[in-house]
């Protein structure tokens, strides 16, 4: 009987002991499930903040960046009452963009080359030399708005944010703060891109297109972009230089499809102000100066 | 005794599964070298896609290499505008921008028209934007 019970004993605590070492690690198996479902927490946190659109203070910082770099490398043209002008003339075309949630600026850079670009956040460039070669208000309107389509059409913004999303597995969206190295990274493969590369075709295209709609509805005639392009094709021609025709689709197609929606949308009014006159007062200075 | 032996036998997987959906444990010691090998691991990891990064050039912005290189589209505008305006917004993006460039940027910003001169800069051009 005593050797029963004995057996009996040992057998219990045998079990009781299983049960206890089996609770052991069972807990040390569940505390390192949890620590792993943690860490892919964090992970699918960080890349779905990667993957989110950029917010637009974050967009100005980078748009900011380029804009620095543009006016160390150009220096802006130093002439006030020009800067008023094409900020009154950006404007007027900038109010009928669908982006009302950034504040467009405009600016003249001091340089020979026939340009205009603009960058994410609301940054708009115009050179002298494609100043001088505007001839009238609706040709300066058509290209300030085509840049101002780029912007609301997120074209460069939208190579930015995949970018971003690309980058997180480095870790390196993680410094997305102003003057970060990874702000500078990309504001300098955005000049690259815009300048040395080119957007693509269909990006420049919805500019036109954008840019066309905003002149009409802000009261210019449709074409100016038109007129504007045709002449930049002859000055490149003539030796001028231009990222625009090296680095955009082929006037005569950008034209071809602007004439298209010009006709289909019935925008051809002839008796829209071009305001050449008052556009030859407020330039005199500069094509004096070019002179 | 045979009674009790099945109780255990069925107990064992109940108390496991209990033990298993109830919640996590506050930070535990033995979770500490699982947490040192998952960061060694990580860190692996990082550097493997870091290298694999490298060899590919590296995001959209990839194209930042081919500018200093030789690429087909570094050829090819070379070709088309001369090489004088090759690469310039790769110069561009080099550029440092001094306090003051800066401070050019932010006068730019700083820069408004009142919206009284914008209407009367459409009625003196004659302009009917779209309201």
């Amino acid at each position: 009987m005593k050797k029963q019970m004995l057996r009996a004993g040992w057998f219990w605590g045998v079990r009781i002991l299983a049960v206890l070492a089996l609770l052991g690690t069972a807990r040390g198996a569940r505390a390192q499930f949890g620590n792993i479902l943690k860490k892919a927490t964090e992970k699918a946190q960080t890349v779905q903040k990667a993957m989110a659109p950029m917010t637009v203070q974050e967009e100005r910082d980078v748009g900011r960046e380029v804009a620095a770099k543009a006016v160390a490398f150009f220096h802006l043209y130093k002439d006030d009452a020009l800067t008023r002008y094409v900020n009154l003339v950006g404007h007027t075309v900038a109010a009928q963009s669908e982006r009302q949630d950034i504040t467009y600026h405009f600016a003249v850079l001091d340089s020979d080359n026939i340009n205009a670009f603009s960058a994410p956040g609301g940054y708009v460039f115009i050179t002298r030399a494609a100043l001088a070669l505007c001839e009238d208000e609706s040709e300066l309107a058509g290209v300030l708005a085509h840049e101002v389509g780029h912007i609301a059409g997120k074209h460069v913004l939208k190579i930015v944010e995949r970018d971003k999303a690309l980058r997180t597995g480095m870790g390196e969206a993680k410094a997305y703060t102003p003057g970060s190295a990874y702000v500078q990274k990309m504001s300098k493969g955005i000049l690259v891109k815009i300048i040395d590369q080119g957007l693509a075709p269909g990006d420049e295209f919805d500019a036109d297109q954008r840019g066309i709609k905003y002149a009409h509805a802000a009261g210019y005639p449709a074409d100016g972009l038109a007129r504007f392009l045709t002449k930049l094709d002859q000055a490149t021609e003539q030796g001028g230089q231009s990222f625009w025709t090296r680095t955009h689709p082929p006037v005569a197609d950008r034209n071809a499809r602007v004439g298209q929606t010009i006709s289909a949308q019935h925008w051809e009014d002839t008796d829209r102000p071009k305001l050449a006159d008052r556009f030859a007062i407020e330039t005199k200075a500069l094509k004096e100066k070019k002179a | 005794m045979k009674f009790a032996s099945r109780i255990l036998t069925l107990a064992f997987p109940c108390v496991l599964l209990g033990t298993l959906a109830t919640p996590p444990l506050p930070a535990q010691d033995t979770s500490q070298p699982n947490q040192t090998q998952q960061d060694q691991s990580q860190q692996g990891q990082e550097k493997a896609d870091k290298d694999k990064k490298k060899k590919k050039g590296g995001g959209f912005f990839g194209g930042l290499k081919a500018i200093s290189g030789s690429s087909s589209e570094q050829q090819e505008a070379t070709r088309t505008a001369g090489s004088k305006t090759v690469g310039e917004g790769a110069q561009i993006g080099d550029a440092q921008p001094t306090a003051a460039d800066r401070q050019a940027v932010s006068a730019m910003e700083s820069y408004s028209v009142a919206a009284p001169e914008i209407k009367k800069f459409q009625d003196d051009g004659k302009l009917k934007p779209k309201q």
